[in-house]
């Protein structure tokens, strides 16, 4: 019993020693873009990596442990994280993390969603009610959500508000210049048509101009049949496409296949940060992606 | 001298037609200068426009960003059912086999309860349960599972729980209250659907006839720690069963401690320890379903003191942590019950001692996204001890020191994650009359994203 109050003890008083503002990022992107806009004043935990599909995530006792102490939490919403968040939220006993209190931030909320679907129904697959989460795939989408997540910020520690809006200029300055030079890099991928594995992707598409000409899941998350992936090659014979293109976290099976039937290139994109070894930060995820893309495009 | 006179000549005249160049030249050098302003004009003038255009394709660039960002307007209408309650509704069906009579199941050494027997052979359906779930205002958050199952030709409802929580007190504090499933254990607190196997550990059918509810508070603090670290604590009205009997106080209490973690990205775990106590008032033997009511007019009764210890271990891997492909979770618990006082009917009346234990090891292995597999392997002990065995007779409690054991393997096939088809084989030694057992099973969810613990 004493050996647990010295334990006990000893992780209280070692937790008091922390930064101003502790952050409970749900997905590496908006991990990185929390440090960006908060500098040494924040500290950031990711619930996920770039290797993990964010729909099927466990509630694991570490990320209750770190819901409990969390200022902020930083998640897409849309129902990506509807199958373990909620849990986070009812075993953390944490007041500010609770749907709408101060320290409840969705960043999908803050931009515009696609794909919303015109009618429910589970028989189409597992279908977002809300739209289609997968929104960091848009640098737009990023500047939207940092412009918010900057702003909540310097709501909730106003301490350090002046800090936090210096931060966000500096980061929307580069990331204005990084836009314009991914723009003119990714000019040759305008019109160039395109096949995915999974629907993630329209967000980087209606950026970049890429032409979605089909999806390998006939249904979203259902792992596509042979009838499918035949139908998908008769479409593909009308109307032929450059590369086909999959989530880093996702098993290339489906892409192998085509890839096996037709000409077409595979690219595996690292979707979010920590997808490949290269993307380690907002700003080379895009350079990644979009020379991952040029490559594609060339051959 | 006179080619000097010559050159000299020369030089003249040709300084008349350099003077008359030069005149030229200066005409030419002015117009020159004229069309050089003339263009500079017009370059500046296309300069300016160009300029002006670029402004105005940026008014309209940002235009068009704010109009995508302002949502549009959604065609609600506002009804009344809008702060309707998430319902999900959990259907499932099964086939039963066995090689031995359903109706002599036996489990030495504990007395069936409740739902503690086997379920009917052949086709049947199975527990159909009914959740809703909603905040209920700034401060809590209600949650109730109905279960409907037939027995014996009628329809039986239960309240398999009802409780209110609070949504986040801050400190890591949380309080619920109504009726729940004990956090005892691993097993205990999720809902049989989410059990790995078609039928529960056979200490949990021994102990509890399945599962352990509480009528009563839960209360449970959760450290600023790292590792996760939960404590905790339930008291109850103490007629849940193994308790009985109505009391005018605290019937049941139960601690508890739990705390785990991560290893890398690939290992997480959690152990978990708990100790519950009660004192039954007149808890009846030989009630349980498999004896089709026939308990008799002079029911064996309990009345002592009861507790019932716990451990549970839960290991789960993921390559990457990313649990959709593939994972593995190993799961172990074990319980030990000790009870002591008095068995009695109407005519006699026996001192009695009695230790009843037992747990299961459990692994299951997903080795594709839609497919998974197990195997289970369960054991129990007992020592029980009465002034008057017949009194045990009575109360169907075999006190021959008989240990059951079971060995179990199932198959999944999951289309959705909303929906699964199991396959699954036990060789049960619950008594000295071995059974083999098969089961089909399917278990739906329809209706909210159910989210399950870990």
């Amino acid at each position: 019993m004493r050996f647990l109050f010295i334990i006990v003890f000893l992780s209280v008083f070692s937790a008091t020693v922390r930064a101003d503002l502790t952050i409970f990022a749900c997905e590496p992107e908006w991990a990185s873009l929390s440090e960006e806009l908060g500098g040494d004043k924040v500290s950031v935990f990711s619930a996920t990596t770039g290797l993990q599909d964010p729909h099927y995530i466990q509630a694991r006792p570490s990320l209750i442990a770190k819901a409990r102490r969390a200022d902020l939490l930083v998640c897409t919403g849309a129902e990506l994280e509807s199958g373990w968040l909620p849990l986070l939220q009812a075993k953390a006993g944490n007041s500010v993390i609770q749907t709408g209190a101060s320290g409840y931030f969705m960043a999908s909320n803050y931009v515009r969603l696609i794909d919303i679907p015109t009618s429910l129904d589970r028989s189409q697959g597992h279908i977002h009610a809300a739209g289609n989460p997968h929104i960091q795939t848009s640098p737009l989408n990023i500047m939207k959500v940092a412009q918010a997540l900057s702003q909540r910020m310097q709501e909730i520690d106003r301490v350090n508000a002046v800090f936090y809006q210096q931060r966000f200029d500096d980061f929307n300055q580069r990331w204005q210049a990084a836009i314009d030079k991914w723009q003119q890099q990714a000019a040759p991928l305008k019109g160039v048509n395109v096949v995915v594995q999974h629907n993630s992707w329209g967000y980087l598409f209606d950026w970049l101009g890429l032409k979605k000409v089909a999806v390998l899941e006939a249904k979203p998350g259902v792992p596509p049949t042979v009838s499918d992936l035949n139908n998908t090659l008769n479409q593909l014979k009308t109307t032929p496409a450059t590369m086909v293109i999959h989530a880093a976290y996702q098993p290339s099976k489906a892409s192998d296949w085509l890839v096996d039937k037709t000409a077409i290139t595979s690219v595996t994109l690292p979707f979010t940060i920590g997808g490949n070894e290269q993307s380690k930060d907002l700003f080379s995820l895009f350079d990644n992606t979009i020379q991952r893309l040029l490559d594609a495009a060339k051959q | 001298m006179k080619p000097l006179k010559l050159a000299l000549l020369i030089a003249a005249s040709l300084g008349t037609s350099i003077s008359v160049h030069a005149d030229e030249i200066s005409d030419l050098k002015a117009e020159f200068l004229q069309m050089r302003a003339d263009y500079e004009q017009r370059i500046e003038q296309l300069e300016q426009r160009l300029a002006q255009a670029e402004v105005t394709t940026n008014e309209v660039k940002t235009e068009v960003a704010s109009v995508k960002a302002t949502p549009s307007p959604t065609a609600t209408t506002r009804n009344n059912n809008s702060f309707n309650p998430a319902i999900s509704m959990v259907l499932n069906g099964q086939f039963s086999n066995y090689s031995e009579s359903p109706d002599n199941y036996e489990l030495s050494g504990f007395a069936l309860q409740g739902e503690g027997g086997l379920a009917p052979e052949g086709l049947s359906l199975g527990e159909s349960e009914i959740t809703m779930s909603a905040s209920i205002d700034q401060l809590l958050f209600g949650q109730a599972t109905i279960a409907l199952h037939d027995d014996a030709g009628t329809t039986e409802v239960g309240i398999e729980e009802a409780f209110i929580q609070t949504l986040g007190l801050s400190n890591g504090i949380t309080v619920r209250a109504g009726r729940f499933y004990s956090p005892m254990g691993y097993l205990n607190e999720k809902h049989i659907h989410a059990w790995n196997f078609a039928d529960a550990p056979l200490i949990y059918r021994g102990l509890f006839g399945n599962q352990l509810t509480t009528d009563g508070v839960k209360f449970s603090y959760l450290l600023p720690t790292d590792q996760m670290i939960e404590l905790g604590g339930t008291v109850g009205s103490g007629d849940q069963h193994p308790g009985a009997g109505t009391n005018s106080g605290i019937g049941d209490w139960l601690i508890y401690a739990r705390t785990g973690g991560d290893i890398g990205t690939n290992h997480s775990w959690q152990a978990s320890a708990s100790h519950w106590q009660s004192s039954p008032k007149d808890r009846e033997y030989a009630g349980g379903h498999n004896h089709g009511g026939d308990a008799g007019a002079d029911p064996v009764l309990f009345n002592g003191d009861t507790d019932i210890s716990n451990v549970s271990l839960i290991y789960k891997w993921a390559p990457n942590g990313n649990f959709k492909q593939k994972n593995i979770t190993l799961l172990g618990e074990y319980f030990y019950l000790n009870e002591d006082g008095q068995l009695n009917n109407s005519t006699e009346l026996a001192q009695y001692d009695a230790k009843q234990y037992g747990g299961f090891v459990e692994g299951i292995y997903q080795f594709a996204p839609r497919w998974r597999t197990g195997a289970r392997y369960d054991w129990l002990g007992s020592k029980l001890r009465a002034s008057d065995d017949e009194l045990l007779t009575d109360a169907d409690l075999d006190f021959s020191g008989f240990h059951p054991q079971r060995y179990s393997l199932m198959l999944e096939w999951l289309p959705s994650e909303f929906s699964r088809v199991r396959a699954q084989v036990n060789h049960d030694k619950s008594s000295r009359n071995d059974d083999t057992q098969l089961f089909l099973q399917y278990t739906v969810s329809i209706g909210a994203h159910g989210a399950h613990s870990f």
